[in-house]
């Protein structure tokens, strides 16, 4: 009996009507039948597909490697490369992939003629370009076989062959690939449709968040501009991306970087009602939760995150944080370094692993932790300015130096290394260059300050109370009080310039609050001894004796 | 004085607005004084008014009697339109979260507000949220508790709501009560010139509300501050300038405004309690016993300001009425703080002093800034001689209120004892600063100076000197003056605040061991001086003394009378040795 051509075609639309349905046995089964019957390649590529959806991996490669145009068509060759991707067999994947060079810009060197020969485009207007495709899975491959520098580099050539390679991007910003000058060099050297218009616009939304405020917050003001236009002119059915989850959660990212943890916290929990489990969104609401105490709403999301996605690092790391926020250092270890396991790319838990390390002045640990954070996430600065600051505990001032200076050369406008390149300065007594490192930090953060602030405003007082300029520095103790009125080293020090002043009473009057915070305190307790006997020798207060 | 009916009509459309915002304590304080408003003679016949005083039922009779009563515009004080209420936005969800609230559901009422906008539901959830934000700050504060009850339990809503009011403000959309809100979460973080701005605008533009007038005036901390505010001159500003005169000890200035306000409010007893506490602060105990007696003869169930009587009742150690007092409270309401610092009191009276100190912890729970208790149960600590814990309450009772003398005094005292005088002297110096008529301050700090490890004597004659000048009652500040400058060789003064002394003593009628000092002091100083008619008359006195001063004023005379008789011949003999 011979089928008809008519025949055919409608059994081709059943297997892709079966593939739609994902009823994948069924559509393995009509594959085979039509490949059967005509032999064709573009059949053979459904039926690959079709084993391929249903997770029939080997059949797939095998179909797609007996075949011989395997090697002839890119699209082919993907497809037996994601196969070899699902096999976790990396090295034949990459070589299935072919041999390819890329230079370090992303750049792909590679002349061969892509085009495809036996196949049509998919019914869709548009698609992602294969190179992209291609690109991204060779990244994927050298990210899997460790080789991170060359997985960069594909990833970069992956987004650059087609912008519309999300996937690509959010690997290379998720896994902190690219510092913060990298990343904006390569969102301007994208090159988008005309169509796009919108998306340069969001991309630069979901880079790292360091440059001054005024210019992120432009970003999202460009962003929520942008408006969809349906056919009806009614100005009541302009959709905007104002209330998009993705962009808002860029947003509560911000705001958690800004310190805004309320505004934050707030943010992505209206996100997570909408969405309950927006990854991005979850991870940024369990670190406001952390910085606000919410130790209820944490154990809830993790708990939940834990039945939900077992499988996921961002649930153990809930579980982690869990224990952090209750200040049970131990637990929290074991599940931050459990979801380092799950996926050693995830560098909020090793952040998590080294600072449960450091709760606990247990440097050596804390620093192995953030050494490999520092490693596998060459784009990240925190865990370099971490090492510095546990340089710093153990007063290794030159060293610290060093790291932070590394830091700011990975972030050059996080205004918390300005603050502890000031804090070693301090401490290596050039109190000049800590005072100006202060306040640079100042100058960067918005105002009005925030209490995150305060110790970088007591900072700077100490240092021009270290300068002898005690008008400034007690302005600054102020400022800081206005901030919080629970610093012990804000009172002592405003009471100490008060007494190099000769301003024995209020110097007096400074220690008492200082000790009332903190009754043992030995500097103090002496110099309140100190001032109350300079204060008597000083004979009687002229006002006490006129009134 | 502005009509009477105006105020009328202004605190009584204000009692039902401060309520409908749940200011209790504010619509109680405008109630009182509605009622303490005098009636129009003109309306009523004499005999009715007479009673008006002695009994309250009467008064409030003829109050509900009393029609509408149209308002009048005030004259020398600036009229403040009665702010008008947009009813049509606070729908159902404000009264069913004032339901929530008056059930003390602080929660639960923020939530069923969230999403209105009429200025009294916002302001109605903003304020539940602080309240619930200070109730669970007080539980922390139980279960978290420090060494007497400190504690770092914050409001945990302070921050949201600051930022939420302040862009209320910057908006333009606050009302005057979101104002005060305002201004209570800035003193709250701190900020305390931010919420003096706040608490300034809000008065002005809504001058009813007391709580914020008080809150106000607990931001006053000096008369500086006090005349730098720029506040509208409504009646209301009376009662505030008299109340921030009190706490800035000017207490003359603030019975005069307190008795011009009773012009028009005469019946209020809120006046004549505020009157009572500064009468108590000039010591005029009989005063300020005699009001209080009357207050309760009018108000019997009134706890508020109990405890001040009873300190009167303390010290003048009436004993029968204290203990009359305590029962009397302890019926009406046993678990009020000023119920609980009454008994104490009347424990420490009978010398009960753990007891009593129970009673002051109790009161202290009940409310943790209760700044009497504090200072009371550190006396109560210094009786049973346990000097650490005494410091810690003055220290809890200065850290509430740093204008407190009688605290700074304690904790002088305190280190006086642990041997501390460097500590003691700056105590005693500021209690001297903030009290400064008080002899017993003045010798205290004296005393420090005497002490072995300063020996600063010519500060120490220079405090004496200083109490001398004020009503020293026990008369040390003159012994200690002449002994002081007789020690340092300066015998004029000596001698003549050794007679100033002696008069004393003889105007009071007292002997002792310092007549016995003074009179041969100047028995030898008059010899010394060859004014040996005085030096006569001083050693015959002596004479009706047994001990061995009998013996040296007899050599003395002995002495004057050989160099008299034979005066030519001077010799050294003369002085014994």
């Amino acid at each position: 009996m011979r089928m008809r051509e008519e025949e055919i075609e409608k059994l081709r639309g059943v297997v892709r009507d079966c593939l739609s349905k994902h009823l994948y046995s069924s559509a393995i089964f009509f594959a085979d039948k039509v490949t059967a019957f005509t032999e064709d390649p573009a059949d053979i590529y459904m039926q690959a597909q079709a084993l391929f959806l249903g997770r029939h991996f080997r059949r797939a490669f095998h179909l797609l490697n007996a075949s011989k145009i395997v090697l002839r068509d890119p699209r082919f060759r993907y497809l037996a490369a994601k196969c070899l991707e699902e096999l976790k067999e990396w090295d034949q994947c990459l070589a299935m992939l072919g041999d390819a060079n890329v230079d370090e810009h992303g750049n792909v060197l590679d002349n061969k003629d892509h085009s495809g020969m036996y196949l049509d485009k998919d019914c869709e207007d548009r698609e992602i370009n294969i190179v992209a495709a291609t690109c991204f899975l060779r990244g994927k491959a050298y990210e899997a076989l460790e080789n991170r520098t060359q997985a960069r580099l594909w990833y970069k050539a992956a987004i650059k062959a087609d912008p519309l390679c999300y996937e690509a991007l959010e690997c290379l910003i998720e896994s902190h690939m690219l510092t913060c000058d990298e990343e904006s060099s390569l969102l301007s050297s994208l090159q988008f449709g005309p169509e796009d218009g919108w998306l340069p616009s969001f991309y630069a939304c979901l880079i790292k968040k360091y440059d001054k405020e005024n210019i992120i917050e432009a970003r999202f003001k460009e962003l929520e501009r942008e408006t969809f236009n349906s056919k009806s002119s009614d100005p009541s059915f302009i959709r905007t991306l104002k209330t998009n989850t993705d962009l808002l959660a860029c947003k509560a990212e911000y705001y958690h970087q800004c310190g805004e943890y309320q505004k934050c916290f707030e943010l992505t929990s209206v996100l997570l009602e909408k969405d309950p489990f927006h990854l991005k969104s979850t991870l940024v609401h369990l670190a406001a939760a952390m910085e606000l105490g919410h130790s209820n709403e944490l154990y809830l999301m993790a708990c939940n995150l834990v039945k939900d996605y077992p499988q996921k690092a961002l649930s153990w790391f809930a579980v982690g944080c869990y224990y952090y926020c209750i200040k049970k250092y131990d637990q929290s270890r074991r599940y931050f370094s459990k979801a380092t396991t799950l996926d050693g790319t995830f560098a909020p838990a090793w952040i998590g692993y080294g600072n449960a390390y450091a709760a606990q002045e247990e440097g050596d640990q804390a620093m192995s932790a953030y050494r490999t954070g520092a490693r596998l996430f060459p784009g990240c600065h925190l865990p370099t300015l971490y090492i510095g600051m546990e340089y710093m505990r153990t007063h290794s001032f030159k060293l610290a130096e060093q790291f932070f200076v590394q830091a700011k050369t990975i972030c050059p406008s996080d205004p918390l290394v300005y603050n502890e390149l000031g804090v070693v300065a301090y401490d290596m007594k050039e109190y000049n260059k800590a005072a100006w490192w202060f306040e640079k930090t100042l100058a960067c953060i918005p105002s009005p300050l925030s209490e995150m602030w305060e110790p970088t405003v007591v900072n700077l007082a100490h240092s021009y109370r270290k300068l002898k300029m005690y008008r400034e520095a007690i302005k600054y103790y102020e400022k800081a009080l206005a901030l919080s009125t629970r610093s012990l080293s804000t009172y002592a020090g405003l009471a100490y310039t008060c007494h190099l002043q000769d301003h024995f009473t209020a110097a007096i009057t400074y220690y008492h609050k200082a000790l009332w915070l903190k009754p043992d305190d030995q500097f103090c307790t002496e110099m309140l001894s100190l001032a109350l006997m300079d204060e008597c020798q000083n004979g009687m207060d002229p006002k006490v004796e006129v009134c | 004085m502005t009509s009477k009916d105006n105020c009328r009509y202004e605190l009584r459309t204000a009692i039902r607005q401060l309520s409908d915002r749940c200011l209790y304590s504010a619509s109680k304080w405008a109630a009182e004084q509605l009622v303490g408003i005098e009636q129009d003679p003109a309306k009523f016949t004499p005999s009715n008014t007479r009673f008006q005083r002695g009994s309250s039922s009467i008064r409030r009779r003829f109050h509900s009697n009393e029609g509408s009563s149209t308002p009048i515009a005030g004259i020398s004080y600036v009229s403040t339109p009665v702010m008008e209420e947009d009813e049509v936005v606070d729908g159902d969800f404000y009264l069913l979260a004032k339901s929530y609230f008056d059930c003390r559901e602080y929660k639960r009422a923020a939530h069923v507000l969230r999403e209105q906008n009429g200025k009294k539901s916002v302001f109605l959830r903003l304020y539940a949220l602080y309240l619930a934000g200070e109730k669970r700050k007080e539980e922390e504060v139980v279960e978290l508790e420090g060494s007497l009850g400190k504690s770092d339990a914050v409001n945990q809503e302070l921050v949201s709501l600051e930022r939420e009011l302040s862009t209320l403000r910057k908006n333009g959309m606050i009302d005057p009560f979101g104002l005060y809100l305002y201004g209570l979460v800035l003193k709250q973080k701190g900020s305390e010139n931010l919420a003096r701005t706040a608490l300034v605008e809000s008065v002005n533009s809504y001058p009813w509300n007391w709580s914020a007038w008080s809150e106000l005036q607990s931001l006053c901390t000096t008369i500086d501050i006090l005349n730098s505010l720029n506040l509208n001159n409504h009646w209301m500003k009376d009662f505030f300038l008299a109340s921030a005169y009190q706490e800035l000890r000017m207490h003359n200035e603030s019975l005069v405004k307190y008795e011009n306000l009773q012009g028009t409010f005469s019946f209020s007893n809120y006046i004549q309690a505020q009157i009572a506490k500064a009468q108590y602060s000039l010591r005029e105990f009989d005063q300020v016993e005699a009001i209080f007696e009357e207050l309760l003869r009018n108000d019997p169930y009134r706890v508020e300001d109990m405890d001040m009587y009873s300190n009167v009742l303390y010290a003048k150690e009436c004993f029968s009425a204290l203990s009359y007092l305590a029962h009397r409270v302890f019926m009406t309401d046993k678990y009020r703080p000023e119920s609980c610092c009454i008994i104490g009191n009347y424990y420490s009276l009978k010398g009960q002093h753990e007891k009593s100190v129970v009673y002051f912890r109790r009161a202290l729970k009940l409310n943790k800034n209760y700044l009497s208790a504090w200072t009371l149960m550190g006396h109560e600590f210094v009786e049973m001689k346990n000097i650490p814990a005494a410091i810690d309450a003055y220290r809890r009772a200065v850290d509430i209120n740093s204008c407190d003398y009688r605290a700074w005094y304690g904790l002088g005292q305190a280190y006086e004892m642990m041997g501390m005088p460097f500590y003691a002297l700056h105590y005693f110096k500021k209690s001297v600063f903030l009290q400064p008529n008080d002899s017993r301050l003045w010798i205290a700090m004296a005393q420090c100076y005497e002490s072995e490890q300063l020996r600063m004597l010519e500060d120490a004659i220079k405090c004496y000197r200083r109490a001398a000048n004020c009503n020293d009652r026990e008369a040390i500040a003159l012994h200690q003056l002449a002994k002081l400058h007789s020690e340092l060789g300066q015998s004029e003064e000596a001698a003549f605040y050794y007679k100033k002394d002696l008069e004393r003593m003889e105007a009071e009628e007292r002997e002792g061991p310092n007549m016995v000092e003074a009179l041969l002091f100047l028995a030898t100083y008059y010899k010394a001086q060859k004014k040996f008619d005085e030096a006569e008359i001083y050693c015959t006195r002596l004479l009706d003394y047994t001990g061995p001063e009998k013996e040296t004023a007899k050599n003395l005379l002995r002495g004057m009378r050989i160099a008299q008789s034979s005066f030519p011949s001077m010799d050294v003999e003369l002085f014994p040795p």
